[in-house]
């Protein structure tokens, strides 16, 4: 197996794109990513695009298809990748063993979704086919409603708290007004949504007990890289290669009634272990991390089953400003899927490129995570039953 | 008691109650099943309280939970209740097998859970 270095990434700022199309997104995104990487009028052998809803909300099929028309790439090889909110790592992912096995050289991953041309009620309904069939969608479950059942038994087995999930959110909001790439751009206090005889209308119920602000927002956006074998990096680009250190990838149980332990987010920490034992290294050695808070429980659990704290000690590590920059392990310095958005089948893609950002030190001093050689990502799909982590590396010259 | 139209499948190596179908057993791999059907009252084991519904919703909110019955099918199902700080985990709940939403005006059957 080869090396494989991101060379390249490029992403255009999420939120509510109603000038663009789908398309439009993924191609302004992977011309960046092009463009950064020093390809010029080269090609690229293969294009994988990341993809959760484009069959149901644009109504369009075969979109690396149109892509690699759309960016004149022919006669690359195309496919669209499809695993629900975990579309744009499965994309990376499979680019990356594209290049690993030594079958192609330089590959194009895209990850990108317009959620924002539907109604919110359709936009819900769109998330929440990912849910089983028959034992759960037809009764109106919906992602932040499974969100809030795993949060119940979350506070009920590790003693997280409603300030702890408060906390989550006014960092990654305030991180988020710091990103000019991010959907939400506007900064929370404690008191807003949460202390104030207010905050009931200001942050009120949105699947008990998770409220409004525990929520990711529904996002257009899109994001994308350049994969190619580390050796032949200098080829193309001055820019520090970003080593793909190592991936893993592991499933769970479709509906959550089945797992022995539902509190047990047993596919994120597995995905994580295989990713720590490829990249030999230790969840002390990573010095940022983007992790899926599509809620703001989802971030204070991965941060415990990926290995940065023990069960029950990510809520108190996040109130005491551990995970905040400057802390022990940054999370989220994007904004997170909090803040920064969620384009589903763009996430993936989204959160490795925050990654690549910090580990080319190339960020602004307020969001800049000094020094960082090694970052990771987890890209959570389903409720948790389809997870896939990476862990870069800088790479010095 | 309404009859509860699920078919839930219990391994017959290990004993295993799956529900829904799988092919092979998650724990054991064996790929015999004796089709059950949920028995007795059930166990609430967690609950949420929704309000932003999907497409296909008029209510003003939804509360869903997942419950587990004295023959161990687990399920998920809506819950007859006016808040969700009238439950709490862990209550006996019976279930009956009824509407949970319209398509085009016809009525999908599945399961109810109201406290007893």
């Amino acid at each position: 197996m080869r090396d494989v270095a991101i060379i390249g990434v490029g992403m255009i700022p999420f939120g509510r794109r109603d000038q663009d199309t789908l398309l439009d997104m993924l191609a302004y995104s992977s011309m960046k990513a092009l463009d950064d990487a020093g390809l010029g009028d080269k090609g690229v052998d293969a294009v994988y695009v990341g993809n959760m809803g484009a069959g149901i909300l644009q109504h369009q099929s075969s979109v690396a298809s149109a892509l690699v028309d759309r960016l004149s790439l022919l006669p690359a090889a195309a496919e669209a990748i499809e695993n629900g909110p975990a579309s744009g790592g499965s994309a990376v992912k499979n680019g990356v063993l594209a290049v690993a096995s030594g079958y192609y050289d330089v590959v194009l991953v895209a990850g990108g979704e317009k959620m924002r041309e539907v109604t919110g009620w359709r936009a819900t309904d769109f998330v929440a086919t990912m849910t089983h069939p028959e034992a759960e969608y037809p009764y109106g479950i919906t992602l932040p409603g499974m969100a809030g059942m795993f949060t119940r038994l979350y506070m009920q087995k590790h003693g997280v708290t409603p300030e702890m999930l408060v906390e989550v959110a006014i960092k990654n909001q305030e991180m988020g007004a710091l990103n000019p790439y991010a959907h939400v751009e506007m900064m929370i206090t404690k008191e807003g949504i949460f202390e104030s005889p207010h905050s009931i209308v200001n942050n009120p119920p949105a699947a008990d007990p998770l409220r409004l602000y525990d929520a990711c927002p529904v996002s257009d956006g899109s994001a994308a890289l350049v994969l190619c074998p580390l050796d032949m990096a200098a080829q193309f680009t001055q820019n520090v290669p970003i080593l793909v250190a190592g991936f893993g990838q592991a499933t769970d149980t479709h509906t959550l009634a089945e797992r022995d332990d539902p509190t047990d987010l047993k596919a994120v920490r597995l995905a994580a272990q295989q990713a720590f034992e490829r990249a030999r290294l230790t969840p002390e050695d990573i010095h940022v991390a983007e992790l899926h808070d599509a809620f703001t429980i989802l971030e204070i659990a991965e941060s415990e089953h990926v290995g940065f704290f023990k069960k029950g000690e990510g809520g108190k590590a996040a109130l005491k400003g551990k995970t905040r920059l400057g802390g022990k392990i940054p999370i989220n310095v994007s904004g997170g899927l909090k803040a920064r958005g969620h384009p589903v089948g763009a996430t993936g893609v989204a959160q490795v490129v925050d990654i690549v950002w910090q580990l080319r030190h190339a960020l602004p001093e307020d969001r800049q995570v000094k020094g960082a050689q090694n970052g990771l990502t987890i890209n959570f799909g389903g409720f948790g039953n389809n997870v896939v982590c990476f862990i870069l590396k800088r790479v010095e010259q | 008691m309404t009859e509860l139209k699920i078919t839930a499948y219990k391994c017959k190596k290990c004993g295993r109650v799956h529900y829904p179908k799988h092919e092979r057993c998650l724990s054991c791999k064996h790929r015999e099943f004796e089709e059950i059907k949920p028995e007795g009252n059930a166990t609430l084991l967690t609950f949420t309280q929704i309000f932003n519904l999907p497409w296909g919703f008029d209510e003003r909110f939804l509360i869903i939970g997942v419950a587990q019955f004295e023959n161990g099918v687990k399920a998920m199902g809506q819950i007859k209740a006016e808040d969700a700080a009238d439950l709490q985990v862990g209550m006996t709940m019976q279930a009956s097998w009824e509407p949970i939403r319209y398509i085009y005006g016809e009525p999908v059957y599945g399961l109810k859970f109201a406290p007893m």
